[in-house]
């Protein structure tokens, strides 16, 4: 496949902390990647230098090839939706959506004219007027009607409610359907996109720590829950990141899975095995580094054979 | 609706498998494409894609080429062939182990079974 | 299907940030006219009630300049985030956030002229006030008027896009040196010229340059200005 952004060894430091310490990873053409992580671990940093709105301390960063900074050729075709996003004064959404027409070579109306209507965005009053959803959804409409090959949405939706984050969800997939193209939706409202993202990308105080599709993600880790002493004893030598217990009962969530053979005789033990959904999986891990060390990422999720 | 534990695709092949079996996706209809099994499950159409791939692997659907995926003609026989083959492993082994977890043999089951099929033939359901 | 203007390149994409400008007209056309305009009206007011017979003249002909500085220092706190939001480079927006500027210049030069000669055939608006018509501005008749206004509009624009430009990259602080600086600098001048006795010679100067020699000076100091705008920009985050 190939890779539309490549990123080496990418670090950004501020006056005293590492906001990105040596990130390494590449996005492939049309795919839509969840990119996930806690508030602050590095992901918003991250897409801005990528749209060279901000700048790295060292490593380097090719998009389409090509490094982004002051290069019309490739940042015409990258859009990025950020979440508190300023306009111009006493602009309206009409403003707003007029000017991206006129930027984003693939901008296509009648899509922008069919999401005013479904999130029923006021075009004429001004900006500074609108409610948080209202917000949101000019950033979201922009971001879907451009058609530009990378579409970054750096949690645009939070202002979104419900009802409203499944309309643009819908839009995405169904636009994405008719038009595939590269899309980086990052969120911590997990389990939502887990369904409509393909790959997921981790990151964890600036550094990555997990780099594949949902699917293996979702393989990666096991949840046992029965009698302690009896769950205790499966999960003797594995890594366990995340044990919780009620009276005698506990359960552990644990990286890897188990064999056939293992799994019949945890059923035969009448111990329960539960999935874990990614939503879970990343945030024991994350919880997981919280407690060991102060600032450590993760384990190290890469290195878990699926 | 989407539970955890199979893969996503696996899941999405298994619904397209159910409505071949229980006969609402008929042999040589055409079957959902790929965007509209993602718009409706609201995944991926990747997913979709694979889930469908799966399916053309095993021969439970065919790619015509310019129309789209149809459910060709022996498909639900196989389908039913390799649910009884696994009904044995899926079923059966889990229901003997929890019946022995409550202190059911066998032999209990077995009558169990019958009772239950007598009802169902009876009423029409197995429940009262 | 596809944009108005769909090249991705060039001089194509540095026009549509003068159109992006003009999108919402109040900015660069409305306001200046109206701050333009109400200003005048209210000189004439002002003229009209004062009881003196001579030729009487006003400054309010620099309210639009203040408001265009104003102008200068929202298009990097409030376009400058926007440009970046359509995946603008820092140039393009640079280079047509100056071209909507030079252009409102334009206009309030040519509005500012037509007032002067409506002034000068009506005797001062039938009160004998003069807003445009200020005798030297216009010593080199109405084209060094027009030359002057737009070299002080810009000067204006230039100063609020610049000064804005440094806080956006290193802050109040960066920008509380800089004024700070400049200050001490005019200070030290003055103190110079107060130690060389040299009054008179500076204002025998200033009189013989005018209004338009002085706007002849002030051009390479806006082009300094500028310059340095564009090069702090490049590294800026919106």
């Amino acid at each position: 496949m190939t890779a539309v952004i490549e990123v080496q060894g990418l670090t950004k430091r501020y006056k005293d902390t590492l906001a990105l310490d040596a990130v390494s990873f590449a996005i492939e053409k049309d795919t839509i990647y969840g990119f996930l992580g806690r508030n602050g671990a590095g992901k918003t940093t991250a897409m801005s230098i990528l749209t060279a709105q901000n700048f790295a301390t060292s490593g380097s960063v090719r998009v389409f090839g090509e490094d982004p900074y002051e290069n019309a050729r490739v940042l015409s075709r990258v859009c990025f939706v950020r979440e508190s996003q300023k306009y111009p004064d006493d602009a309206t959404a009409k403003h707003a959506l007029a000017a991206a027409r006129l930027f984003f070579p693939h901008w296509d109306q009648q899509l922008a004219d069919q999401l005013i209507d479904e999130f029923q965005l006021p075009l004429r009053t001004r900006i500074k007027k609108l409610s948080r959803g209202q917000l949101s959804a000019v950033g979201v409409i922009i971001g879907l009607a451009s058609r530009a090959e990378i579409t970054f949405f750096d949690e645009p939706y939070l202002g979104l409610d419900a009802v409203a984050r499944q309309i643009f969800y819908d839009r995405l997939l169904a636009d994405y359907a008719e038009h595939p193209r590269t899309i980086l939706l990052s969120s911590h409202l997990i389990d939502e996109v887990a369904n409509l993202v393909e790959r997921v990308l981790v990151i964890d105080h600036g550094r990555i720590i997990m780099d594949e599709t949902t699917e293996d993600a979702l393989q990666k880790a096991t949840n046992l829950v029965g009698p302690a002493d009896a769950v205790d004893a499966f999960t003797r030598g594995r890594e366990v990141i995340h044990r919780e217990s009620l009276g005698r009962v506990s359960s552990v969530t644990f990286l890897g899975t188990l064999t056939a053979a293992e799994r019949s005789e945890v059923s035969a033990a009448g111990l329960e095995l539960a999935p874990v959904s990614l939503q879970q999986l990343i945030v024991r891990s994350t919880q997981h580094a919280g407690t060991s060390e102060q600032g450590a990422p993760a384990a190290d999720l890469k290195e878990v054979a699926s | 609706m989407i539970e955890e534990g199979k893969p996503l695709f696996v899941q999405i092949a298994e619904r397209i498998e159910d409505s071949i079996v229980d006969g609402s996706l008929p042999e040589r209809s055409q079957a959902p494409s790929t965007n509209e099994l993602a718009a409706f499950y609201r995944i991926n159409p990747a997913t979709a894609a694979k889930g469908v791939a799966m399916l053309v692997d095993k021969s439970v659907l065919e790619k015509r080429r310019g129309i789209g995926m149809f459910v060709p003609e022996g498909a639900r026989e196989l389908l039913l062939r390799e649910r009884r083959d696994a009904f044995a492993d899926r079923y059966v082994s889990p229901l003997i182990d929890e019946a022995r977890r409550i202190g059911l043999s066998p032999d209990d089951l077995a009558a169990l079974v019958r009772e239950h099929g007598a009802r169902l033939t009876e009423t029409g359901r197995t429940t009262s | 299907m596809s944009a108005v203007v769909s090249s991705p390149l060039g001089r194509n994409r540095i026009l549509n940030v003068v159109r992006l400008q003009f999108i919402n007209k109040v900015t660069y056309i409305w306001m200046p006219l109206l701050v333009l305009g109400a200003s005048w009206v209210i000189s004439i007011l002002i003229f009209a009630m004062i009881p003196i017979d001579e030729p009487k003249f006003g400054g309010g002909a620099q309210a639009p300049l203040w408001a265009l500085m104003a102008v200068g220092i929202q298009a990097m706190t409030l376009s400058f985030p926007f440009s970046q939001a359509m995946s603008l480079t820092r140039r393009e927006f640079y280079l047509g956030t100056l071209a909507a500027a030079s252009v409102t210049g334009v206009m309030l030069s040519t509005a500012f002229v037509l007032i002067g000669l409506l002034e000068r055939a009506t005797n001062g608006m039938g009160v004998n006030g003069y807003f445009a018509y200020l005798p030297a501005m216009w010593e080199s008749g109405w084209l060094g008027a027009w030359f002057t206004y737009l070299v002080v509009t810009m000067f204006l624009f230039v100063i609020g896009f610049w000064a804005a430009t440094i806080f956006k990259r290193w802050g109040t602080i960066a920008v509380t040196l800089v004024l700070s600086g400049i200050g001490l600098l005019l200070v030290g001048v003055v103190f110079l010229i107060t130690r060389l006795e040299a009054w008179p010679a500076t204002w025998t100067w200033l009189v013989e340059t005018g209004p338009l020699g002085l706007a002849f000076w002030a051009v390479p100091f806006i082009a300094l200005m500028a310059l340095g705008s564009y090069l702090t920009l490049r590294r800026t985050v919106a």
